[in-house]
């Protein structure tokens, strides 16, 4: 089988993304650009015997590059060179978008234009003559429609025949001056177009013709050959290009004038985060309990039945039910929150109204120093980190990335909001009040350590505000399902991977060495002891505390279930008959009630997500009661808030930024953590304990 | 004037660009060129909405005001 490599290049927002959905459907594959914090996303197709690798380069308005998603797509052409392009032309805007097509022409790689958009050009007046194009150019012009997929099929044996034929495009004609200046550059009979330029742009032979061509024209050579490939791409426009006069009513123009309404729009804005989190704890809060319940209630006894049916050793029994559910599992009960953030966030960016709020809300972020398209990751911060850091590769820059994603974990997510109300309830009169306060905390650490990076790491003045606000459009179902779907099978499989290693490790350390009884007697009650001096300014020396926080490292909930098992010394096991069938059919009516209950939710005016509930048994209320002061107390909840104690922020912060960053930020959240535990220990104890 | 001065709702036609930026480059590959028609839609903050033929572009006032128009 042979296999083709095909790289869709276009100007940014002309729906490279949609084509690639609907060619690649599932098959399709989201990574990072080796190196970079730039998005990559692939796509496999098998056609007729061919397999096409379809690969989608950032958009590029011209392949100069600045910023780092530029130099990705610059270096793929003129590197890695690909056996075709798709030039994806959004039609409305054919005369810019022509320009990217002018200069990739001169690559002479075979190339095949996608007029995409050709029904909204349409109702702007804008008539292609397609078969002109072609000729002049050429190559081959395709016409399709990104958001439902139409024409796209068409694509795939087109680019197999261009590649088998090795149809290559007409070789481009500058102005007679240009060419003669570039054949004079020309040493091989085969250099490309695009070659000569280079060459006579850089190349140190060619410094006295460069300097006798800026004395003649009175230009610097590069804007000679600016203006030149403007021009072709303007007379290319001409030639096949109708316009009709037409005013339509543009519904774009009608709804910014709200939503980007001076006074109106910042209110719409916050309204609609606010229905976004709704929705998305509301939504999914039924269906998390749901997979608990299957994994605890279903997987667990199914596997374990298994293996004592196989009569396989008790502690790999263990290891499966108490490494594998409690770890993995834990995780997998986050899948339907951030599937369904995914969706709403996907929505949001395909419909157009994203970049909307990166203008929006500009005014109050690059106050702080900070591009406006920060402030969507930090939002989704107090929802979910996981998928907030994900979302930092919407912004542009890796300065910007790195500073909003050392910013999110300081984001107080319910995973903290589950302990804080466990503590401040049992130790507070006003626990609304103290809660609200380490709310507040958090996000006033995240903005020091903006400011501390910025002094420091990333100093530089704030980039420039340029960006295009794409037209205003409805994204289809399947479209929106199908992204869901690429980025939860990647959580999946990559943070799976590391998460149950992980788990692993904290199981060995809870139950070695090997017939350990007590957790006091285990490796992990050892490192509690050694660790707890540590604690001590905290006012936490009680080494069952410590030892509570290994486990911990999972998720922050953890903690509580792991104090229980540590003060309390029992492992409660719960014998119950386990029938497969009766199982499965109570839990396939649990999905059913689950499902029904998410869909009643989201028609709940107040967020149910914030409903308080009383966490931990009442023993274990009263032993920690007993052990600890309120000072103590507060310093505990100041110093989870601030730690980093979630291995799925730590793992998607290693694959988004690296293991350097992320063990690093690791290591600062636990100092700052301490740090600012410490002073509300001090604090709280001259309050409270004279 | 230039294009930071141009009150919402007008029309101008660009006459120039200065500016070593290189970003600059990169405005007008987005469409604002010399002899472009421009108008301004809208000024939040720091940043001007400009529409140019049928893209809508975002641009900060830094940069407006190496912008030349009439």
């Amino acid at each position: 089988m042979k296999s083709i490599r095909v790289a869709l290049a276009g100007n940014p927002n002309v729906g490279k993304t949609s084509i690639l959905n609907h060619l690649a459907g599932t098959n399709l594959k989201v990574g990072n650009w080796p190196g970079v914090t730039v998005e990559k996303r692939e796509g496999k197709v098998k056609f007729w015997d061919y397999e096409i690798n379809l690969v989608d380069l950032p958009g590029v308005y011209t392949l100069e590059p600045i910023s780092e998603d530029e130099w990705v797509a610059y270096n793929y052409i003129t590197q890695e060179k690909p056996d075709l392009i798709l030039n994806i032309i959004e039609t409305p805007n054919m005369e810019r978008d022509l320009l990217l097509t002018v200069e990739l022409l001169e690559y002479e790689i075979p190339l095949i234009i996608v007029l995409n958009m050709t029904d909204e050009a349409r109702k702007l007046g804008i008539e292609v003559n397609d078969r002109w194009l072609s000729e002049l150019l050429g190559v081959r012009v395709l016409r399709t429609n990104g958001r439902t997929g139409e024409g796209v099929k068409v694509l795939l044996p087109n680019i197999v025949e261009v590649f088998n034929l090795k149809e290559k495009p007409k070789a481009l004609r500058y102005s007679k001056e240009l060419e003669d200046i570039l054949e004079k550059v020309r040493e091989r009979e085969d250099e490309t177009k695009a070659e000569l330029i280079r060459k006579l742009l850089n190349s140190e032979k060619f410094r006295e013709l460069r300097e006798s061509i800026k004395s003649l024209m009175g230009r610097e050579v590069q804007d000679v050959i600016r203006d030149e490939r403007y021009a072709k791409a303007h007379g290319l426009y001409r030639e096949v290009v109708e316009r009709k006069p037409l005013t339509a009513r543009d519904i774009t123009d009608s709804l910014d004038k709200v939503l980007l309404h001076p006074i109106f729009g910042i209110p719409i804005f916050f309204l609609l985060m606010f229905l976004l989190f709704k929705f998305s704890f509301d939504f999914s809060a039924p269906l998390m309990e749901w997979v608990e319940g299957f994994v605890n209630g279903f997987i667990a006894p199914a596997i374990s039945e298994g293996l004592s049916l196989m009569g396989v050793g008790d502690w790999v029994q263990r290891l499966f039910a108490e490494a594998f559910i409690g770890g993995v599992g834990f995780v997998l009960t986050f899948v339907p929150l951030i599937a369904v953030i995914y969706f709403l966030l996907a929505l949001m960016e395909f419909s157009g109204y994203l970049p909307r709020v990166a203008f929006l809300m500009d005014r109050f972020m690059h106050k702080l120093g900070l591009h406006g398209k920060s402030l969507v990751p930090l939002l989704l911060g107090f929802g979910c980190n996981v998928p907030a850091i994900v979302a930092t590769r919407a912004l542009e820059t890796k300065r910007d990335k790195f500073l909003v994603m050392a910013m999110i974990p300081f984001m107080s997510c319910p995973a903290r909001l589950v302990v804080f109300s466990f503590f401040a309830v049992l130790f507070f009169k006003n626990p609304a009040v103290i809660i609200f306060s380490l709310y507040l905390l958090g996000i006033f650490v995240a903005f020091l350590t903006a400011l501390l990076l910025r002094k420091t790491l990333y100093g530089g003045t704030l980039y420039h505000f340029v960006m295009e606000l794409p037209p205003y459009r409805l994204p289809t179902l399947r479209l929106l399902f199908r992204v869901v779907w690429v980025y939860v099978r990647d959580f999946l499989y990559r943070a799976g991977t590391l998460i149950f290693a992980a788990s692993v490790f904290i199981w060995l350390l809870l139950n070695l060495p090997p017939g350990v009884k007590n957790p006091s007697e285990s490796l992990a009650g050892q490192i509690g002891k050694a660790i707890s001096p540590i604690f001590k300014p905290l006012g936490l020396e009680d080494w069952r505390i410590s030892t509570s926080l290994i486990p911990a490292f999972l998720a922050r909930e953890i903690v509580l279930s792991s104090m229980g098992t540590i003060y309390t010394a029992e492992v409660e096991k719960r014998e119950e008959p386990f029938v497969f069938l009766e199982a499965l059919k109570g839990q396939a009516i649990g999905f059913g009630n689950a499902l029904k209950e998410a869909v009643i939710n989201i028609f709940k005016p107040v967020p149910t997500a914030f409903e308080v509930e009383e966490e931990g048994s009442d023993s274990l209320r009263s032993l920690i009661a007993q052990s600890i002061s309120p000072a103590s107390a507060l310093a505990f909840m100041v110093f989870l808030l601030l730690y980093t104690s979630c291995l799925g922020t730590v793992a998607v912060m290693w694959r988004e930024a690296g293991k350097g960053f992320a063990l690093t930020f690791l290591a600062y959240s636990l100092l700052v953590g301490w740090l600012f535990g410490f002073f509300a220990y001090r604090i709280g104890s001259m309050i409270w304990n004279t | 004037m230039n294009l930071e001065e141009v009150k919402p709702g007008q029309e101008v036609v660009i006459l120039g660009l200065s500016g070593k930026e290189e970003v600059l480059e990169k405005v007008k590959a987005m469409g604002l060129r010399k002899g472009r028609r421009v108008s301004l839609l809208q000024k939040i903050g720091r940043n001007l909405l400009l529409k140019v033929d049928n893209s809508r572009i975002v641009i900060s006032k830094d940069l407006a005001r190496g912008i030349e128009v009439q």
